[in-house]
């Protein structure tokens, strides 16, 4: 799988270890902000445009408590964002809302949780069926 | 205050929890459902819960589904909405203080009757701050370009409901 990932000033540390536990699961990686100096709004932004434009499957975000990054994000057309803090959410945020972006706070989850958050992420797949008729609600909305 | 709320039919006992929670502590609710337990779609109540504070009418908004993800996400799809989705009280407290947040979004199954009632509180008590910083983050956010066809459409996901009422996403 193809994952983008992208953090604010805040995040950044906490990206260098996902980045490397995401490239040991045998993930493909395309960092966008690998400058310490991009604030929640630029990093989400270009994160945003990478799954706009199809080129990554997955995208991960993060600054220091997460609700930033997933308010910006879901402002763009086609995304679906979810903050996660736990990994029952970032399951059930694939199996049920075919999110393709998930922000974490660095201030809030810690290193071990964010890193199976991240691997529940993107084991999960799609469950698709009456699920769709939500998914297709958002996706007409913005 | 005014407080606007919304669920989906996963919650919806959880939601009504809250509405006398707050009517008990002398808020104003508006209730835009769902009202029962009949299988219905998120989408509908978080942008029905979002339009009633983007236009003024109530001063915040409360949207929960099973996780929060699906009905926050809705809300955030309402332009001049700021919708947090949290577990835990800080957060809520760093996105009304730094954000301005106008909504707060929770997950029914994720966190409990307590930590429900102890994030609304802090988030209702918490007033933003205003630094140059935060003014200048949200205004970026409230000026992405944004599908506004939406706004008071009541009839905006019929063609969806048409096709869920004929069974085309059963399968």
């Amino acid at each position: 799988m193809k994952v983008v990932i992208g953090s604010d000033r805040n995040g950044f540390e906490l990206k260098k270890i996902l980045k490397t536990y995401i490239t040991n699961l045998g993930h493909e990686i395309i960092d966008e902000t690998p400058e310490k100096d991009l604030d929640l709004y630029e990093a989400t932004t270009k994160v945003a445009k990478i799954i706009q434009e199809e080129k990554a499957d997955r995208g991960i975000i993060i600054d220091e408590y997460g609700v930033g990054s997933s308010i910006t994000a879901n402002k763009y057309k086609g995304i679906i964002c979810a903050n996660v803090f736990d990994e029952h959410s970032a399951t059930m945020t694939i199996r049920h809302n075919n999110a393709s972006i998930i922000s974490i706070g660095s201030g809030i989850v810690g290193p071990i949780l964010a890193e199976k958050i991240v691997e529940s992420f993107l084991t999960a797949e799609y469950d698709g069926g009456r699920h769709q008729v939500r998914v297709d609600m958002l996706n007409k909305m913005c | 205050m005014k407080i606007s709320i919304g669920c989906d039919h996963i919650v919806t006992e959880i939601k009504d929890h809250i509405v006398k929670y707050l009517t008990d502590k002398g808020h104003e609710v508006i209730d835009n459902g769902t009202y029962d337990k009949e299988r219905t779609h998120y989408p509908i109540y978080g942008k029905k819960t979002a339009e009633v504070v983007a236009t003024g009418e109530a001063d915040v908004g409360i949207v929960i589904c099973g996780t929060g993800v699906g009905i926050s996400v809705s809300a955030n799809k309402v332009k001049g909405i700021r919708a947090a989705l949290v577990g835990d009280v800080e957060t809520a407290r760093y996105a009304k203080e730094s954000l301005n947040a106008n909504v707060l979004a929770m997950g029914g199954r994720i966190v409990g009757l307590g930590v429900i009632e102890n994030t609304i509180d802090v988030f209702l008590g918490t007033k933003y701050k205003e630094t140059e910083e935060n003014k200048a983050l949200i205004e970026r956010i409230d000026s992405i370009d944004m599908n506004q066809d939406l706004v008071q459409d009541e009839h905006f996901f019929d063609e969806f409901i048409e096709k869920w009422d004929q069974g085309v996403y059963h399968k």
